[in-house]
């Protein structure tokens, strides 16, 4: 077991089995992200916020395009069980405490995008001598910083004005999403060989 | 790897040197973590202390809150990490971010504690310390922990230290990098949002306290150890020759010495703050010299003290 991808082959490039499982992985989250954001998403703004939704439903829609094309794709049986468990962990979930239905819906969506954004590092899986100019490499590359951008949006409204009263609901709820996230990118990777730190 | 417990949150540290000898704890600074300290922990073990380093909430492998740490949890966690020390004596230094938990430690557990080293520190956001603080934040929201590691470099370290590893930066980036998390510096970073200076609180601090300050400290410069020299009543402060803000990174073994020599002279009943100003040597083992008199250790040229 390796912190990182590995071994490379001769390239530089990370072994497609561990690609696939990875960029499956990563379709199934942000992919859960980007249908949340969809149904959320009114056909006409009515408010300034709004406009994020939009660019975060574009931006996770693009993060799933990259994957499809920058990955090394093989077949692979175990994937199709693992993802049903993963699509089961992002299901909407408002969060319990907050009385206002649409409040407690957007907060639960709210913490899913934060452990997805933040949580998740596939670019630090990247060993030093990865290739790149491999499109997989920059592909993960580009999804973490994108990713840490995309996050200002939930931690603007995860700590902002209108959840101040719910501070300790929130944190709590976020904290058991990171967990579970957590749990779900782990075991994941130790599947194919990977074992990443993570909080208990 | 042992842990310590807070609430939920779990703390990584690590214990060097004889159980029984006079111990050192280090606190890192906001974008470091626990290995940056190693040199210091084979200096220190080798001249017979026990050295106590740990990772703060948010760095490195301990936890990391996902949307609030506080100041006041960085220091439950270092007094539950001085608790696994025992009863001897207890020297606390901490570096910039660090220095200021260790300041706030020192406030309220004083009588724990035998000295207090801080270096490259702060009491208040002078203006000056706040827009950089608001940038470095801005920084690291659009840039990544890389970008923000390209902004600190240079400020914060020599051209001594730079010129070599100019091809290199990458690999010295990367541990960092890779230890530390946007969302977690992020948050380290949003503590001081409510931030009140510590500065009325200083003159509780009885314990010998040994202030240090690189010459060329951009970050945090002259003046805001200053207040601490001023305020905390048994203090010296000593300048550390053609050093920048993270000279523990840059001198370590000149660092680790005065670190020891202070730990000793305390120990010895030697040491004497006076609120003194020194010129700490060129190399570990060297002489300090007092600042010379008359001169004003607030100006870069030599310039007569104003007469009050």
């Amino acid at each position: 077991m390796s912190g990182f991808f590995g071994p490379l082959d001769p390239g530089g490039r990370v072994p497609p089995r561990q690609q696939t499982r990875v960029a499956t992985f990563l379709i199934c989250a942000h992919g859960a992200l980007a249908r949340q954001f969809a149904f959320s998403l009114p056909t006409k703004l009515e408010s300034a916020w709004q406009t994020e939704l939009n660019a975060q439903l574009y931006r996770e829609t693009e993060i799933i395009s990259l994957l499809l094309r920058a990955t090394s794709w093989v077949p692979d049986l175990a994937v199709g069980y693992m993802a049903a468990a993963w699509e089961t962990a992002w299901l909407p979930a408002p969060i319990e405490g907050i009385s206002d239905r649409t409040l407690a819906a957007a907060t639960g969506l709210a913490t899913l995008a934060h452990a997805v954004h933040a949580g998740i590092r596939p670019a630090a899986l990247l060993p030093v001598e990865a290739n790149a100019d491999d499109p997989f490499v920059m592909a993960l590359r580009r999804i973490e910083f994108e990713s840490s951008r995309l996050l200002q949006a939930q931690i603007v409204f995860l700590k902002g004005v209108e959840l101040a009263p719910f501070r300790d609901t929130v944190s709590a709820a976020l904290e058991r999403r990171h967990a579970e996230i957590g749990k779900l990118w782990a075991e994941a990777l130790e599947s194919v060989g990977i074992t990443i730190h993570r909080a208990e | 790897m042992p842990f310590l417990r807070h609430g939920s949150y779990r703390i990584r540290y690590e214990l060097d040197g004889p159980a029984n000898a006079p111990a050192y704890v280090l606190v890192n600074g906001l974008t470091q973590y626990a290995e940056l300290w190693a040199a210091y922990r084979d200096a220190l073990v080798a001249r017979r202390f026990r050295v106590a380093t740990f990772d703060l909430l948010g760095q490195g492998t301990s936890d990391k809150p996902a949307l609030f740490i506080s100041q006041n949890d960085q220091v439950a966690a270092l007094a539950l990490l001085i608790g696994e020390l025992g009863d001897g004596p207890v020297f606390l230094s901490g570096i910039s971010f660090g220095g200021l938990i260790a300041l706030r430690y020192a406030i309220t557990h004083g009588k724990r504690l035998s000295g207090l080293v801080p270096m490259s520190c702060f009491a208040e956001l002078s203006p000056q310390l706040l827009l950089l603080g608001n940038a470095m934040r801005t920084g690291l929201i659009l840039g990544g922990t890389s970008y923000l590691q390209d902004l600190l470099l240079p400020m914060n370290l020599s051209d001594q230290w730079l010129k070599p590893l100019l091809d290199k930066l990458d690999s010295v980036k990367r541990q960092g990098w890779l230890v530390n998390d946007v969302y977690a510096l992020q948050n380290l970073m949003e503590s001081f949002l409510d931030f009140e200076p510590l500065t009325p609180q200083l003159a509780s601090i009885a314990v010998p306290t040994m202030i240090l300050n690189g010459e060329f400290d951009f970050l945090t410069p002259r003046a805001l150890h200053e207040t601490l020299r001023v305020h905390i009543p048994n203090s010296s402060l000593v300048i550390i020759p053609r050093a920048y803000h993270a000279f523990t990174l840059e001198k370590p073994a000149l660092t680790a010495d005065l670190l020891a020599r202070f730990a000793e002279d305390v120990l010895a009943g030697r040491w004497h703050g006076n609120k003194a100003v020194w010129i700490a040597p060129e190399e570990a083992g060297g002489v300090l010299e007092p600042f010379p008199p008359g001169y004003d250790h607030l100006r870069a040229i030599p310039t007569p003290r104003p007469t009050s």
